[in-house]
């Protein structure tokens, strides 16, 4: 993984920055809002993914010409029509409409891609161990249990194999489903045979004979503090400034955009955030780098 | 008062019949004591520990006292027993729980409900003094199987127990690991005085050390006392447990040597100095050489490089060998070096992208795969449990024929009959390896291909195992081994040869390879290599010395 400021703050900030980045990107339909939730989401998606990003990036793009061309099919509304199809009009309004939705879902994939890349299971799985320890075990135990399940199926057929059983390339499917029936079966008794252990073990070291505690490996820092201050007041304030109309934007039948605001600048700042933690550390490491 | 008071301890399961697992045991273990349990599988070495710690126990009727610092262990609280009795498991990956290093380490003390400030003191002391901290935020899944072993045991001594429980914790090991786990765990008992208490297989790396052994026997201890009177004690009983003692303790009752027994490497060296005080008149075991060509071989392998994905490095880096039919060749070598990649290039699970596999003189992507594996080739797997996929063993033999007949007698060679109507599962870890061996043979392969067939197996059924072996070489079967177990490679392999470096480096007979090296090599050779030359396990070091004494 790539060094991440941000990713090294603590999950309760990562988590809480990208419940108000994605929140806010579904209900924010307007230009200006959109246009910069989709530069910083591209920005801090490009510094945690390096150039392979781009292609992610580049990929949206084939989606966002379709979701924008595809809504003035069932929208027919709007003032300015610029052709008709199949005898329905073809309208400006409905296209642009469809370009703000279109931004909402590029937004939201970006934002979805950053958080798969700073907020790891373990650390979702730290975050809610503190507050429901038992499921956030559970959840910790399923994790390791499926990449468990793939190698011993891997395993299995790989000895069937070895001895000549499990269906050829050429079986019929009768023949494929029966053997991997055969496989499941016995996956299931050494998984059962595995959680018997599992079991003993958990029970062994004191399982169930008080009330768990969660072990925090993160901790709350001065500045993890500060952060989730800073993102509190500049979320409230974008929030604000919606509940005023600041962020209304209307499109069809005619367009009708709220004049841009405060609301824009403290919305942009809380997204930009993480790139600007990223980039300002990688410039303190390039100053220190110097000095030496 | 002692540490754990065993007094007539009677157990059987509920499905035994009222046979005894546990027979009229009674048991004292001192504070800081280190003892080794040992037994054949089955003799009730598991059972009798699972009683020391009251939520492992097995239903089952019970009679009898434990006590545990004086008092009945079933007063002692389930907090009290899960903090102060630790216990470690054989299989290391499914005893841990959580998917992080990190969080298996404080696995337990959550369970205690400790606070966030003991937990992160006590995660980081064990984590220094075990030498986790390189691998502390890893998964657990990219550890090796040595790595686990010892996460478990970190993460039970994180809640500081008085006694430390282990059940044969090495059996899924390879030496290496299993030496580095067995020095940790005595560097424990020697610097925490924690009591330890150990069933284990690989006798060599323990005995030398533990304060006293218990050896079992049908539920019944037949003899507790210091390790060098126990090597006595079953020589003079002639008992099959004999076998399992390191190699020195074999050697020096062989030769029916008089003084102190040797119990170490070091020791068996001195003794044999003070013995052998001139030079020996028979110096030197006779040793074959291998012919400059192999005519026909079973298999032939040229130049073979491999790796699993395009950008990984190369697991075979031109591998060449030469298989003469009907001959036990053993490959060796350290772990990850590529052995089981090469068995599984043979068969075709891998292809190499370079080289050639010949079996028989043809070419092996040449054959239909019915061809092949039926009647031709075949391979047993590291872990037999792989290949049960019925509810008993019969079935699973019926799935490959359905001439009972050919079961029968395949369940006779491989001596399983007795256990055909049981399921997979309930066997021990030997009795597993055999009928897993039985399921392969039914295919009548010509060439047998055996990935580490050794592992978890005690000495005794190693020897039943060697016997099989034996057995199908005479009846024309060529087999190609992978193994750790280099006593058992001295012992009874045709061919040997050392796998590093994605290469076979060398290729020799046992006493020529073995003989040759110094440190990759028998304890017996270890031994006896300053006196003996081409010596490699306790029967040549036996023989040798029988020679010289009786002129």
């Amino acid at each position: 993984m790539r060094n991440d400021a941000f990713s090294k703050c603590h999950p309760a900030v990562n988590f809480l920055f990208f419940v108000g980045a994605i929140g806010m990107s579904v209900v924010i339909q307007h230009p200006a809002y959109l246009t910069a939730g989709i530069v910083t989401g591209a920005v801090y998606y490009l510094l945690l993914n390096g150039r392979k990003g781009w292609k992610t990036i580049l990929g949206l793009l084939p989606m966002f010409i379709f979701l924008t061309a595809i809504n003035p099919l069932f929208n027919t509304l709007g003032v300015t029509p610029l052709f008709h199809l199949f005898g329905r009009p073809y309208t400006l309004e409905a296209l642009l409409y469809g370009a703000a939705i279109a931004s909402m879902f590029v937004i939201m994939m970006l934002w979805f891609g950053c958080y798969n890349k700073v907020l790891t299971s373990d650390k979702f799985t730290s975050l809610f161990g503190s507050i429901i320890p038992a499921i956030s075990l559970v959840l910790v135990m399923v994790l390791r249990m499926v990449p468990n399940f793939i190698r011993k199926t891997q395993q299995i057929t790989g000895a069937r194999k070895s001895i000549g059983k499990g269906a050829a390339e050429n079986a019929s499917t009768k023949e494929k489903l029966n053997d991997g029936m055969t496989v499941l079966g016995a996956l299931t008794s050494w998984a059962l045979e595995g959680s018997v252990v599992t079991g003993d073990s958990m029970r062994a070291r004191g399982y169930g004979c008080a009330k768990r505690s969660s072990f925090m490996i993160y901790r709350m820092t001065v500045t993890d503090w500060a952060l989730l201050f800073i993102m509190m007041a500049l979320l409230a304030s974008t929030v604000t400034a919606a509940c005023f109309g600041q962020v209304t934007a209307v499109f069809v039948p005619a367009i009708d955009l709220a004049p841009t605001s405060w609301g824009l600048a403290t919305y942009t700042c809380y997204l930009l955030i993480p790139t600007a933690l990223h980039i300002k550390e990688a410039i303190q490491w390039h100053i220190s780098k110097s000095k030496i | 008062m002692a540490h754990f008071e065993i007094k007539d301890l009677n157990f059987s399961y509920p499905t035994a019949k009222g046979k005894k697992s546990l027979d009229g045991v009674s048991l004292s273990i001192e504070r800081g004591e280190y003892v080794v349990l040992c037994g054949k599988s089955g003799s009730g070495k598991t059972t009798l520990l699972r009683q020391l710690k009251s939520v492992l126990a097995p239903h089952g009727k019970k009679t009898g006292e434990i006590l545990f610092n004086g008092v009945p262990l079933e007063k002692v609280s389930q907090r009290d027993q899960s903090a102060k009795i630790g216990y470690v498991m054989q299989n290391p990956d499914d005893q841990i729980v959580t998917d992080k290093v990190w969080h298996e380490l404080a696995f337990g003390l959550e369970s205690l409900g400790c606070d966030q400030k003991t937990m992160r003191a006590r995660v980081a002391e064990m984590a220094c003094y075990f030498g986790i901290q390189d691998w502390f935020h890893r998964d657990v899944a990219n550890l090796s199987g040595g790595q686990k072993q010892l996460l478990n045991l970190a993460s039970i001594m994180a809640m500081q127990p008085e006694v430390l429980i282990l059940d044969e914790p090495t059996s899924q090991l390879d030496p290496i690991a299993a030496s580095d786990f067995l020095n940790t765990v005595r560097k424990i008992n020697i610097e925490l005085g924690t009591t330890v208490i150990i069933t284990e297989h690989r006798l060599e790396d323990i005995f030398p050390y533990a304060d006293r052994a218990i050896v079992m026997d049908g539920g019944k201890v037949i003899a507790n006392d210091t390790p060098r009177n126990i090597g006595r004690l079953l020589y003079e009983q002639q008992n099959d447990m004999f076998a399992a003692m390191p190699t020195p303790v074999r050697v020096f009752y062989g030769a029916n040597g008089a003084g102190d027994c040797p119990l170490t490497v070091r020791e068996g060296r001195n003794w044999l100095s003070r013995e052998f005080t001139a030079e020996p008149v028979h110096k030197a075991m006779p040793v074959q050489t291998l012919p400059d060509e192999i005519e026909n071989p079973a298999l032939s392998l040229k130049e073979l490089w491999f790796r699993y994905e395009k950008d990984s490095p190369d697991v075979l880096r031109g591998v060449s060998a030469e298989v003469p039919a009907g001959s036990l060749y053993a490959i060796v070598g350290g772990n990850g070096a590529g052995k089981s990649t090469t068995l599984k290039a043979i068969c075709g699970i891998c292809r190499p992208y370079r080289g050639k596999v010949k079996i028989f003189g043809k070419p092996v992507e040449k054959y239909k795969s019915a061809e092949l594996f039926g009647g031709c080739l075949a391979m047993l797997p590291q872990d037999p449990k792989s290949l049960f996929v019925k509810k008993t063993v019969r079935e699973d033999l019926a799935e490959m024929t359905k001439d009972e007949k050919r079961i029968a007698e395949v369940a006779e060679t491989c001596q399983i009959t007795s256990l055909l109507d049981s399921h997979p599962y309930d066997l021990s870890g030997g009795e597993q390896q055999r009928a897993a061996l039985a399921k392969v043979l039914l295919t009548q392969p010509k060439l047998l291909l055996l990935d580490e067939p050794t592992k978890g197996i005690d000495s005794f059924f190693k020897e039943k195992l060697a016997g099989i072996l034996c057995k199908l070489k005479e009846s024309g079967i060529t087999i190609v081994m992978v193994s750790h177990d280099v006593e058992f490679c001295a012992k009874y392999a045709d061919m040997v040869s050392m796998f590093f470096d994605g290469q076979m480096l060398t290729t020799d007979t046992p006493r020529r390879f073995f003989g040759n090296n110094s440190f990759y090599t028998t304890a017996a050779n270890r031994m006896s290599r300053h006196v003996f030359s081409m010596a490699v396990t306790a029967e040549d070091v036996v023989a040798l010395y029988r020679q010289n004494k009786e002129g």
